[in-house]
């Protein structure tokens, strides 16, 4: 066999190689992959806050997608500035640039953890879900005990009814109330 | 974003560079006629040797990747903005074919001692400065059209890897083409 034959073997295997395992993303979909998958979880860097996402979008972080997996309506509604709606169903099959930082959110955070699984098997690095869904966002930006500039910076007042109870113990009564995904 | 020059990556470019001309040499590429043979398509070294290197920087990024030897969110894809590339383009394009020498065969052409290709080095950099000084007049269109980081599988809708795939299959068909028309001219000449 030439060595012209032999390149052009090589070259056509790794190529059909590659599109057989699809994704250039080490361990994507593996055993070893789901172990790291459990490791992030452990080390809680799979959410963001509501605080760290605001501040995020404020500082127009470069690659920054938000991503709101709520029903079509409740975007309607409202959603974070900048956020845009991408269904669970649709969420395995969305490409996503692999230098973009991926903040999923949902009413509660469950749906927004779960689509963070879907990503991240589907080898998507660089994803986060915000942790108490909108409901913190409401909470914590939008609407918080006492206004800071991110609150003003997204156009929201601080709660005037709101009485601070101590050791933050507001937050932690809010979010027990909560059951939603 | 562009990496900072720390001593290593200084290294590593110098080598890279040189690994990079020595092979632009090797393949014929700092003789301007050969070069513009690619314009009359009677020499398609240029399309066989770029698409030989997208070729192999494409799996090897793939396969590294996937290996986990290399971090691909650490690779700068530069943003693409349509109009003022569309047109920087054509400007490189008419440039490339009246000098017969891109500013890398052109540095490779200087480098052995020809003289067209000294004269296109202090061409371009004269380019690269009057560009430069008269940044502020351009920067509005410089900037216009703006598409973010565009990479084909997200344009597509497909994987990477078959992406990949088409990619080989296109360089392949595209190389079986070129040596039949090279065939042809030569038999013409002959």
């Amino acid at each position: 066999m030439s060595s012209r034959a032999i390149v052009a073997g090589v070259v056509a295997l790794l190529a059909a190689g590659a599109a057989f395992v699809g994704s250039p993303e080490p361990h994507a979909g593996s055993r070893a992959n789901i172990r790291a998958l459990a490791d992030e979880i452990e080390h809680e860097s799979d959410h963001v806050t509501a605080l760290e996402l605001a501040e995020w979008i404020r500082q127009r972080r470069p690659g920054l997608r938000v991503v709101d997996v709520r029903p079509d309506s409740e975007y309607a509604a409202y959603h974070i500035p900048t956020a845009e709606r991408i269904p669970l169903a649709t969420l395995a099959t969305t490409s996503f640039d692999p230098r973009s930082t991926v903040v999923l959110y949902s009413e509660g955070g469950a749906h927004a953890a779960q689509g963070w699984v879907l990503l991240r098997t589907a080898g998507v690095r660089n994803v986060f879900f915000l942790r108490g869904g909108i409901l913190d966002w409401m909470d914590d930006v939008m609407n918080p005990a006492a206004s800071s500039d991110l609150t003003r910076y997204f156009g929201g007042t601080a709660r005037t009814n709101a009485v601070p109870l101590p050791g933050g113990a507001t937050q932690v009564v809010a979010r027990m109330r909560r059951r939603s995904c | 974003m562009i990496a900072p020059f720390t001593d290593s990556s200084v290294v590593v470019a110098a080598i890279v560079g040189i690994g990079f001309g020595f092979a632009l040499e090797r393949a014929g590429l700092g003789n301007a006629p050969k070069l513009a043979g690619q314009f009359t398509l009677t020499d398609f070294t240029v399309f066989k040797v770029m698409f030989t290197a997208i070729v192999i920087a494409m799996l090897g990024a793939f396969w590294a990747s996937r290996l986990g030897l290399l971090d691909l969110a650490r690779v700068y894809v530069p943003e693409t903005f349509l109009a003022p590339q569309l047109v920087g383009g054509a400007v490189f394009g008419v440039g490339f074919a009246l000098a017969g020498l891109c500013p890398g065969t052109s540095c490779v052409s200087a480098a052995t001692g020809r003289g067209d290709g000294l004269a296109v080095v202090l061409g371009f950099l004269a380019g690269v400065g009057g560009t430069a000084s008269m940044l502020p007049l351009l920067q509005s269109f410089y900037l216009s059209t703006p598409r973010g980081t565009l990479l084909l599988p997200d344009v597509l809708g497909v994987p990477y890897g078959v992406v990949v795939l088409a990619v080989v299959a296109i360089a392949g068909a595209g190389f079986a083409i070129a040596e039949r028309i090279e065939m042809h001219a030569a038999r013409r000449k002959a």
